[in-house]
């Protein structure tokens, strides 16, 4: 007994690793992103410290005087340097001619350092120019430190007189890098735009939900079932074209009907109406088409559950209630629908899901717009943390968005198996070993 | 320090003993480049760096070295893919070696590591870099170091079609002056919305075609907010002026409101865009001076000349004609080894050469970069260039190079979509911006 279990445990090894890394990481890293403030400009892998002048602006108001000195970059020919040079295998008249001729010497900036050492007699090449000049550094401007120990040393060896509180605040103004964070959270929460984009997706999971993937499906699996076999495989088969064609043509398709030069406008043109684009008109038609976009898709799903279910009905009971005279709609009401009561609890329950995490189909129609007005939570996090023009992506945001919808799917998951009775469904049968 | 000198100099003074000891001994080099926003007409983004490596190849024989580059190009039509991609791959550190892109996001890429400063490792001192103008180089600064070398430069003028503005009144001398009328700040937005209008009302233009700005998201809005009298930044602050932005906002709502512009122009796909404005179905439009090459190239609009005028963006209330230079850059990204990264600073300064620049400019529509460029015979022989250079380009600002510019470009954006098609009223949507702004950017945006 107790070697068959080692064996079952090795054998479900893989899955089990194979759950930990594409199941529960991306929720783990998602939750670690979350409380970080990465963007773009803070990178993913940690950042550096760097005394820039964009950074000393939050150092004036602090630090003045400080801040004033460290802005100042500084080339100096002192002995130091002059000696660094000698060191580094060049022309030897190059720092001799530096040592007799500029000693002393301070310049503003590189370039202008760098100027000097190209007219000396014996011109160094570009890459010698740099060595040079790096010799003569004296500033810690633009300098990036990898550590604060680093920073902290620089600073003492150049002479600044910091106490270890003032260290700490150039450090925190300089580093480049992602702190640990809650901001995202409240970002979340006192945001006018993420309000109205959870009322999109509360707005577009309902519709899509009620009219198609449950609504018409029903009516699709219902018309069908009364339909003589041939008929209703064809109809069926129809109805999945949506489902089995490439997302990206599927929507293609859609645009080509809808837009300025598209077929409804040619349509209505007949009948004097000028040419508009109906996809993004207003929100009203940006949210019809999203609807049917993804209901067109959605509804073949709980059709074909639906349809099997409905032939799982023992077909005496229909003959029965037409024995009894029962009308079509008597079957539908007393005979049909209270017995799909677990089909259509377990297709709401799964599409309210799907939909929750899709953005797929509204990215390709309508990206969100006209102004935002069809922008869900899950395309909104998409656009933050990888997608928008001006190229600054907002890791931290745009997970805390991720984590915002598994806690919800989470929840809503939880809450389906205690509606489903999850732990009768796979309690220990009652013939045991 | 994440290079220390001495390291530095030892990275250095290696790579010249490799490369001098080295002598006779074949080097395969293998450099990468990509482009964003790049159509058919900037191939040459990329086929100049492919010019550039034959003649550093040749310039290797000459010194008895065998050198071998090769050159593997990839462009990107669109800007949110390209800078996802990039992006990414820079994190995985499998970013390519030379990246085109715009000087935005210098900041960023620079602050985060991505990329490193060419002034590292080529002279700017010496010809062609020094050549290039001043500003432009300036534009591809960041803390005062130079990380880019301007590619190309461009503005973004205002356009006319001119047969619809005789129609409703403008002479031939009338339109002849109107880029200077715009210039002196006589003819101003209000105007403009006025001729869009007139342009409607004789039925020359359908409802909504009278102003067509761009379709989409880009720089070309910053330039209306300068116009109504906005400053993006100021000693190194962002700065959002709820005053310029509300009439910014404003603007193209009213635009929406007297019906010279459609309520659902944001997202109209870019191609059907392109084609109505080159076969006059719109009346005023704004675009870069590169839609040249597009309309005249792709979409066949033969007399451009004879059909459109171009001018600055006319002045709104409270500010002054203008236009925006938006330059890609050539930047070299980290990661790679210091040889490499030297061959591709190398080829990137060939490339900046007048004559291989001018191929781009000409073929682009895009403006030269250098004072020598405009001497070059084959460049300043082409009218559009000439003119578009005299015409815009002492009028140009840039966008800010500041590593939070990115968030505050989004949430401007955002908000001036809602206020067009009417999700949000103007008032609305400046108090969403701006509650964003500070919550998002705290004391780095100065809010007035």
């Amino acid at each position: 007994m107790k070697s068959s279990r080692t064996l079952g445990l090795v054998m479900i090894a893989p899955a089990a690793i194979m759950i930990v890394l594409f199941f529960l990481m991306p929720v783990v890293l998602t939750a670690v992103f979350s409380m970080t403030s990465m963007t773009t400009a803070t990178g993913i892998s940690g950042g550096v410290y760097q005394i820039a002048p964009n950074s000393l602006i939050a150092l004036k108001s602090a630090m003045p005087d400080i801040a004033a000195e460290m802005a100042e970059p500084r080339y100096t020919i002192d002995d130091a340097g002059l000696k660094a040079v000698e060191g580094l295998g060049l022309a030897p008249g190059i720092a001799a001619e530096l040592r007799a001729k500029h000693t002393g010497e301070v310049f503003p900036t590189r370039r202008d350092v760098e100027r000097m050492i190209k007219d000396l007699a014996e011109r160094p090449s570009t890459r010698e120019v740099k060595q040079i000049s790096e010799q003569f550094n004296r500033s810690v401007l633009n300098t990036r430190f990898d550590s604060k120990e680093q920073l902290f040393s620089a600073l003492d060896s150049l002479g600044f007189k910091l106490t270890p509180e003032q260290k700490e605040t150039v450090a925190r103004v300089t580093y480049t890098g992602w702190t640990w964070t809650t901001d995202n959270f409240s970002r979340m929460a006192t945001s006018p735009d993420m309000a109205r984009v959870l009322f999109n997706t509360v707005l577009y999971v309902a519709l899509v939900l009620m009219l198609f993937n449950v609504g018409y499906a029903l009516l699709l699996a219902i018309l069908t079932h009364y339909m003589p076999p041939t008929p209703a495989s064809i109809f069926r088969g129809i109805w999945l074209l949506p489902r089995i064609t490439p997302v990206v043509i599927y929507v293609m398709l859609w645009k080509w009907l809808a837009w300025d030069s598209g077929f409804i406008s040619i349509l209505m043109g007949k009948f004097g109406y000028p040419p508009k684009n109906y996809l993004l008109d207003n929100a009203y038609n940006a949210w019809f088409f999203v609807v049917l976009i993804n209901g067109f898709i959605g509804a073949s799903m709980g059709m074909l559950v639906f349809s099997s279910a409905m032939k799982a009905i023992p077909k005496s009971q229909f003959y029965a209630s037409e024995v009894d005279g029962a009308s079509r709609w008597q079957q539908i009401r007393y005979i049909i629908l209270p017995q799909m009561r677990w089909p259509i609890l377990f297709v709401t329950c799964y599409q309210t899901l799907s939909l929750l995490a899709s953005f797929n189909e509204i990215l390709l129609a309508t990206n969100g717009g006209p102004g935002n007005a069809t922008e869900v939570w899950a395309l909104s996090a998409y656009h933050t943390a990888l997608r928008n023009y001006a190229g600054n992506l907002e890791y931290g945001l745009g997970a805390a968005m991720a984590l915002v919808l598994v806690v919800i799917g989470v929840a809503m998951s939880l809450l389906y198996l205690r509606v489903f009775s999850y732990g009768t469904l796979v309690a220990k049968p009652l013939i045991e070993d | 320090m994440t290079i220390l000198p001495t390291l530095k100099s030892l990275a250095v003074a290696a790579a010249i003993l490799a490369s001098t000891s080295a002598i006779a001994l074949a080097k395969d080099v293998h450099i990468s480049v990509w482009a964003g926003g790049t159509g058919p007409n900037d191939v040459y983004r990329l086929d100049a760096i492919e010019i550039a490596a034959q003649q550093l190849q040749r310039e290797a024989a000459l010194k008895g070295e065998e050198l071998k580059i090769t050159v593997e190009k990839k462009p990107y039509s669109a800007w949110e893919d390209f800078k996802q991609a990039l992006t990414l791959a820079a994190e995985a550190k499998t970013a390519p070696n030379i990246v085109v892109s715009g000087h935005e996001d210098i900041a960023p890429w620079s602050q985060a590591g991505l990329i490193v400063p060419i002034e590292d490792y080529v002279d700017l001192d010496s010809w062609p870099l020094s050549d290039i103008y001043e500003n432009l180089l300036q534009i591809a600064s960041y803390n005062g170091t130079v990380y880019g070398i301007p590619q190309d430069s461009e503005s973004r003028p205002m356009f006319f079609w001119k047969p619809y503005m005789k129609a409703i009144g403008y002479s031939d001398a009338d339109l002849d002056a109107l880029p200077q009328s715009v210039q002196d700040g006589k003819y101003t937005m209000k105007n403009l919305l006025e001729d869009a209008k007139k342009m409607q009302d004789k039925g020359l233009v359908q409802a909504g075609y009278g102003f067509y700005p761009r379709p989409s998201n880009g720089p070309d809005y910053w330039q209306f907010y300068t116009s109504f009298g906005g400053t993006m930044e100021e000693g190194g602050k962002l700065v959002f002026d709820k005053g310029a932005m509300t009439r910014t906002y404003q603007f193209f709502a009213d635009a929406v409101k007297t019906g010279v512009t459609k309520k659902n122009h944001i997202g109209m796909p870019g191609d059907q865009w392109w084609k109505e404005v080159a076969t006059g179905k719109a009346g005023i439009w704004d675009g870069g001076t590169w839609h040249y090459a597009r309309l005249v190239n792709q979409e066949g609009l033969k007399d451009f000349f004879g059909n459109v005028i171009f001018t600055l963006i006319p002045a709104g209330e409270g500010g002054k004609a203008n236009t925006l230079t938006h330059p890609l850059v050539y930047l070299l990204t980290a990661g790679h080894n210091q040889e490499d990264t030297e061959i591709a600073a190398q080829l990137v300064k060939i490339a900046s050469e007048p004559r291989t620049n001018a191929l781009h400019a000409v073929k682009s529509a895009h403006l030269g970069i250098s004072k020598s460029e405009a001497t070059v015979d084959f460049y300043s022989a082409d009218r559009w260039t000439r003119e578009a250079t005299e015409r815009l380009l002492p009028h140009a600002n840039a966008m800010p190079n500041n590593s939070d510019f990115g968030k505050y470009w989004n949430i401007m954006w955002k908000n001036l979509e809602a206020s067009w098609t009417g999700a949000k009223t103007v008032d609305a949507a400046i108090g969403d911006a701006e509650s964003e702004l500070k919550s998002t950017l705290g004391d780095k945006i100065v809010i007035r």
